[in-house]
């Protein structure tokens, strides 16, 4: 396996503000990658660096081998789709379509005419007239279809309602099994995307706080729940991540258990599940577990 | 030590030339503002002309000046059109582009391209439809609407050289301005309307100081193509700056 996208100390300042503070990390070559976070995070920040739109203040980013900025090398290759996306004013949906083939060497327009069926959108409609929704199945779309060899998709699911992010990620699981490619996926909604990513990033504050494979992430903690006495005892001495307590029920996540000290919880009562994703960023970037703790 | 094989780079996957005309496509991907509407203005424009020609000569009866209708300017809005045209075509435009992928210095020399190939097609345009008119007559009332005041006298290539030269300067102007507004923003425009009215102001002063009598002795004493050639430089200082102001502008939302 080699990287397709390797980071080295990577900075972008806007003043005061460290949108991408000194980041490292690599994306290897035809996996699936989840690039997590808050709101302003920095993960619109990291991706315009990636793909050359925007510059760095420090460090560098190669794209299969290569420096991204002004390098149509890289760039043919890459299809960087973003929630923000600007279309020109005159555009209608049909027109960015018509446009993709000509930027896009491998995008396949009979596929692309299949998804504007299944997302149902007016690509007669002028672009700056369409809703949220529609806009993101355009950019949705011409990421799924045009086939790059590295993919960025950044949100792309804003303002798309549950059917429509399932078609979404049906559609796009669908191809990448017959198309392998690299995918870097944005995402708020963590647990929803989750049986895709085979590998995490999550960014807080500019910075990368987790870079780590999903299993692994997953198997790394493990949420108890049962009788607030049981669970105190089980967990006494243990690395806990957070504690609830309603009544006399609590649950705690426990970071680092073995088959065998799942096994010892289980026959003492307590219910033992693996972590969700999205319980175990929320804790890691600054969530609720403070909180949790004090109540 | 055995010598490390430099790593094999592959080729972009879409040759040079076809980039830029990539680029150049994307501009009329829809050719309704920039290529078709504009003409069906300026032909209502004419009507519209024509119209009060016809009312005015008929009022005026035989008597009527026979350079009466030489001096329409239902022309000139099509540069200011078209400047607008550039300005919209470098900041969403810009930013479509570089969402397809593109270089920065494709995007520009595909956008400055289109602008010259348009320059061509208006300019040969508008002196066609020039020759027309006098082949008619003045649109059988002896007027002049594409070719009107200091153009009446000119042959077809002047005149379709003025319009080339014209369009160019305000299609390149254009660029700029997109490029600093795509640049640094608001910023970007204060300094464009700052250095514009510092411009103007240091005119002003120089052609009541010294340079009044020069300037009307450079309008009277060259013919108008070489008057119109002075601005292919202009043109072309505007497109570099344009280019500098670009080749670092990040594509944010």
């Amino acid at each position: 396996m080699t990287a397709i996208i390797e980071a080295q100390g990577l900075s972008r300042r806007f003043g005061d503000v460290h949108a991408v503070d000194d980041v490292s990390f690599a994306v290897e070559e035809g996996s699936v990658c989840g690039l997590l976070g808050r709101n302003g995070a920095g993960k619109t920040t990291l991706m315009n660096l990636v793909t050359g739109q925007d510059f760095a203040s420090a460090g560098t980013v190669r794209v299969l081998g290569e420096d991204p900025v002004e390098n149509a090398r890289a760039l043919t290759r890459v299809c960087f789709i973003k929630e923000s996306q600007s279309y020109p004013d005159a555009y209608r949906g049909r027109h960015v379509l018509a446009m993709a083939p000509h930027f896009f060497p491998h995008f396949d327009a009979a596929l692309a005419e299949r998804l504007v069926e299944d997302f149902g959108v007016p690509v007669n409609r002028m672009v700056k007239k369409m809703s949220r929704g529609q806009r993101s199945a355009i950019g949705a779309i011409v990421g799924i279809a045009s086939r790059a060899e590295l993919t960025l998709l950044d949100e792309p699911y804003a303002g798309l309602d549950a059917v429509a992010r399932h078609i979404f990620y049906d559609r796009l699981l669908e191809d990448y099994a017959a198309h392998p490619r690299t995918i870097l996926l944005s995402t708020h909604l963590i647990d929803e995307a989750a049986d895709l990513l085979d590998h995490v990033l999550v960014i807080h504050e500019g910075r990368i706080e987790i870079d780590a494979d999903t299993e692994e992430l997953r198997g790394s903690a493990s949420t108890l729940v049962g009788r607030a006495a049981d669970v105190e005892a089980f967990v006494a001495g243990r690395d806990v991540l957070a504690r609830e307590h309603i009544g006399g029920i609590a649950s705690a996540t426990v970071a680092g258990l073995g088959a065998d000290d799942k096994a010892r919880a289980a026959s003492s009562g307590l219910e033992v599940t693996p972590v969700s994703l999205q319980q175990l960023i929320v804790r890691r970037t600054g969530g609720a577990s403070h909180r949790e703790e004090v109540a | 030590m055995a010598a490390v094989a430099a790593p094999v780079r592959p080729e972009a996957l879409v040759p040079a030339g076809r980039r830029v005309w990539n680029v150049v496509r994307l501009h009329v991907a829809n050719p309704w503002p920039s290529v078709i509407l504009p003409w069906i203005v300026l032909v209502s424009i004419h009507a519209l002309t024509w119209s009060i020609w016809a009312i005015i000569s008929h009022y005026a009866g035989p008597g009527i000046e026979e350079d009466a209708f030489r001096y329409a300017g239902g022309v000139s809005w099509l540069v200011i059109y078209m400047m607008i045209i550039a300005i919209q075509a470098m900041n969403a435009g810009f930013r479509f582009a570089l969402g397809f992928s593109s270089t920065r210095r494709d995007y520009y020399l595909g956008t400055v391209a289109f602008f010259a190939m348009m320059a061509v097609v208006y300019g040969v345009g508008l002196g066609l439809l020039a020759l027309l008119e006098r082949a008619t007559d003045g649109w059988g009332m002896n007027g002049s609407f594409y070719a009107p005041a200091y153009l009446y006298d000119e042959p077809f290539a002047v005149v379709a050289f003025h319009y080339v030269a014209l369009y160019l300067l305000f299609t390149t102007m254009g660029c700029l301005v997109g490029a600093l507004f795509v640049r640094w923003r608001a910023n970007g425009l204060y300094l464009y309307f700052g250095a514009l009215a510092l411009a103007v102001v240091a005119l002003v002063w120089w052609l009541l100081d010294a340079g009044w009598g020069a300037t009307v002795d450079f309008f009277t004493a060259n013919p108008l193509a070489v008057v119109m050639a002075w601005t292919l430089p202009v043109s072309l200082a505007f497109a570099a700056v344009g280019w500098l102001v670009l080749r670092r502008a990040p594509a944010r939302g």
